[in-house]
Formats: C-alpha cells, sequence, structure tokens
C-alpha cells in the first residue's frame, strides 16, 4: 500500500465544480478551471467565516421560527394559532405519536444537530485538531445530506393553507413563523455548503 | 487488487500513486483531498475513499439513450404532478384540490411570500430546469455533439443539486393527509403518484455523480 497522499503534494488541485484533477503547474493566472471556467482554489475561500456567519443567522432565526405561530386555523375547532411545537404536541395529545415524532425530527431534531454538528466542526478545524477527522467528515456528510428534509413543515403548512381555504369547516392560513422557518431551513443549507471539509484533514503548522 | 463486494467499505478498486494503469484520469476525494489513480469500474462498483470513506466514483451505466428515457419519464411526471391534484378534500360535496402551484400560492399572503419564493424554487422551478437541461444535455451528446453552453449548464446542474426537493414535498404531502384526515375525507390523486414516479426518477439521475455526465460530451477542452 502506497501512502496517501493529499493534491498539494503531488502538484495537483481539485476543481469542486466538475471534479477534474488540475495540475498546478498548468493552471494559467486566471486559477480557472480547463474543463468548466470555475474558478480553482485550494481551499474554499472564507470558508470558515462564511460557515460561521451562516450559522450563527441560522441559529438566530431559529428563535422566531419556534415563538411565532406557522398557522391560524379558524372555524370549527375554533380559532387558534398553532407553532411549530405545539403542533407536534398537538399531534401527540391525539395519539398520532409516529406524525408527531416525524416532525419532530425534521423541525427540531435536525435543526439543532445540524447547529450542534456545525458548531463542533467550525471548533476543531478552528483549534487544528486531529481528533476523529473519519468520523468528524462523516459527519459532515450527514449534515449534508439531512439539510433540505427540515423544510417538511414549511410544504405541511403550505398545503394544508391550499386545501382548507374558504372552507365551511374551517380555514388555515400561514403565519409569519413559517417565512422564518423557511429562511432557516435555507441559511442552514448555504452554511453547510460553505464548509470546506477538506479543513478537517489539513495540517497548519 | 482489492476486488471486495460492493458498497463494502473496501470495494475501492482505485489506489493511490504507484500502480501503473492504462487509464490516466486522476481522482481527487472532495472531502479529504486524498489524490488517486482512477481504475476502471465494473457494473455496481463505488470507489470509496481509503481514508475518509467518501464516494469517488460510481459506475457509470447508463447510456446516453436510457439518460434521455430517464429524463423524459421525468418530464411527463412532472407534468402530471402539475396539472392533476395531488391531494383533494371533499366536504359536502365540494372538491377542493392541490398541488404544488396551489400550495405556493398559498403562502403568498403578506411578506411571507418569501416562503412560498423558497417554496417554488426548491419544488417546482430547480427540477423543471434540471429536467429542462438534462434533455438538453442528452440531446446533443446522443448526436456525439457537445450541446452550446455545456459548461455553464452543467455547472448550474452541479450547482442546483442540493436544492432540488421533490421527495421532501412527496414526505409532506403524505403528513398533510395523516393531519387532515382525522377531520376532512382526504385523497391523493394522480398528481401525487406521478411525484412518488419523479422523485425515484430524479434519484436515478442524480446517483450519476458529475464527472460522468461531464465525460458524456469529451469533446474539446
Amino acid at each position: 500500500m502506497t501512502p496517501l497522499r493529499q493534491s498539494h503534494e503531488l502538484g495537483l488541485v481539485l476543481c469542486r465544480t466538475c471534479g477534474l484533477a488540475v495540475s498546478r503547474a498548468a493552471l494559467k493566472a486566471d486559477l480557472r478551471c480547463p474543463r468548466c471556467k470555475s474558478r480553482i482554489e485550494h481551499r474554499t475561500p472564507f470558508s470558515t467565516e462564511m460557515t460561521l456567519a451562516f450559522l450563527i443567522a441560522g441559529i438566530t432565526l431559529y428563535i422566531p421560527a419556534n415563538l411565532l405561530p406557522v398557522m391560524h386555523t379558524s372555524g370549527l375547532p375554533g380559532d387558534a394559532d398553532s407553532t411549530i411545537l405545539g403542533g407536534i404536541f398537538e399531534f401527540w395529545q391525539s395519539g398520532d405519536w409516529d406524525i408527531a415524532l416525524l416532525i419532530f425530527i425534521a423541525s427540531v431534531a435536525v435543526p439543532f444537530t445540524k447547529f450542534i454538528a456545525i458548531g463542533l466542526l467550525l471548533f476543531t478545524v478552528r483549534k487544528n485538531s486531529r481528533w476523529q477527522q473519519h468520523q468528524r467528515t462523516v459527519l459532515y456528510r450527514i449534515v449534508e445530506f439531512i439539510g433540505y428534509w427540515s423544510m417538511l413543515d414549511v410544504i405541511v403548512v403550505a398545503l394544508t393553507s391550499a386545501l382548507l381555504q374558504f372552507q365551511l369547516l374551517g380555514t388555515a392560513e400561514p403565519r409569519a413563523g413559517i417565512a422564518f422557518f423557511c429562511a432557516v431551513v435555507v441559511v442552514t443549507m448555504l452554511s453547510a455548503l460553505s464548509f470546506d471539509p477538506r479543513l478537517i484533514w489539513d495540517r497548519r503548522t | 487488487m482489492d476486488r471486495r463486494a460492493t458498497f463494502s467499505k473496501w470495494s475501492a478498486r482505485i489506489f493511490s500513486e504507484g500502480q501503473s494503469v492504462p487509464m490516466n484520469p486522476i481522482l481527487i476525494c472532495r472531502d479529504c483531498d486524498t489524490v488517486y489513480r482512477a481504475l476502471p469500474l465494473r457494473r455496481g462498483d463505488v470507489a470509496l475513499c481509503r481514508r475518509c470513506d467518501a464516494v469517488l466514483a460510481r459506475y457509470f451505466g447508463a447510456s446516453v439513450e436510457s439518460g434521455l428515457a430517464l429524463v423524459c419519464a421525468a418530464a411527463i411526471f412532472f407534468a402530471i404532478a402539475n396539472l392533476t391534484p395531488v391531494l383533494s378534500i371533499d366536504i359536502a360535496g365540494i372538491e377542493t384540490e392541490a398541488n404544488i402551484w396551489f400550495a405556493v400560492r398559498s403562502l403568498q399572503q403578506g411578506w411571507i411570500f418569501v416562503a412560498a419564493l423558497g417554496l417554488a424554487f426548491t419544488t417546482f422551478l430547480i427540477p423543471a430546469v434540471q429536467i429542462g437541461l438534462l434533455f438538453w444535455v442528452l440531446l446533443f451528446a446522443r448526436a456525439a455533439r457537445r450541446p452550446p453552453g455545456f459548461g455553464p449548464i452543467m455547472k448550474l446542474l452541479h450547482r442546483m443539486r442540493p436544492w432540488s426537493m421533490t421527495e421532501v414535498f412527496l414526505l409532506g404531502a403524505l403528513v398533510a393527509i395523516v393531519k387532515l384526515a382525522n377531520w376532512v375525507p382526504i385523497a391523493a390523486g394522480a398528481g401525487f403518484w406521478a411525484i412518488a414516479a419523479l422523485t425515484m426518477v430524479l434519484a436515478i439521475l442524480g446517483r450519476c455523480d458529475p464527472a460522468s455526465w461531464w465525460s458524456i460530451a469529451p469533446a474539446k477542452t
């Protein structure tokens, strides 16, 4: 088995857009990929800064997303504003524990996992840590994969409101919380996409 | 040579420096920057990074024809999903239907429309553009030609990939069914099944990594 080498040791650099391995010597002054013309960088520039900025924005937006109501229902069951947590609680009480669990995972567990995981990745990268590099890379891939499932509640509220318009039985309307929640999903996805996982493996001296 | 089973941790038939391999392409791991020389993959093979287990390459079995067929199927499912109701409720003989566009429209209230925008992009616009661009690329590839705008199109497809949320919409529709079923008669329409099928087709198309798409129309650099 030959030792594993990183790209810069062999005079190569990866184009992250199209996956082409480019020789550094052949790279022209404008640093464009010869195949797809994207800009090529050794590491994503300002990766940790961007990730942190989006992470803080995501955590901030998550507060109004949970405090403000996401949906307003009126009609037979009475007028009510419901928040995300309130909705989960209602499902739980009415015996639909499986749906309660599903929404809990998508709307609470996934965002929290993302906040903690990205925070951990940023912290360890900053510390130049060698701890659990493999596991941290897997963690990054999990964060990337679970990110967009949080959009679930936005879709449920939108579909419910679309169906319960001008109904005799009652109506449902979206409320501000859902816009904040949508923003949380977008911003945390941007945070994960800004993170360059290769930083986990870099040795800065 | 390591030729173990597909999907197992060590299924990589890809080796670091030092192997003499007829094929030139060099693979670099996106997640840990390790360099490998590519070996030809056989059906079902997945090349994994020895250091971090990232997928370096998959066997690219889809011919241009089957790719085109899948894209056409996706376009048809997408059309059905948007032209027929995904969900419908029936209250005292009055039927209300909903699909992706109805859902987007229901969020257009005051400044909540930013959520409508997010939903429109992720469940309608991006899947539509993906299907359209793939069709364009594959149509030219079938004639063994590189389509106009190939570079920018491939870049755009790469950028859009994380933002396509058809499968989340499917799950959302399921949750809405269970949520409303307690009070109103609710039914899944043809659009629901079309979205389910679309999810599967897009997943198959999405499995092909970008590097493989580039090799479809190699031509000049």
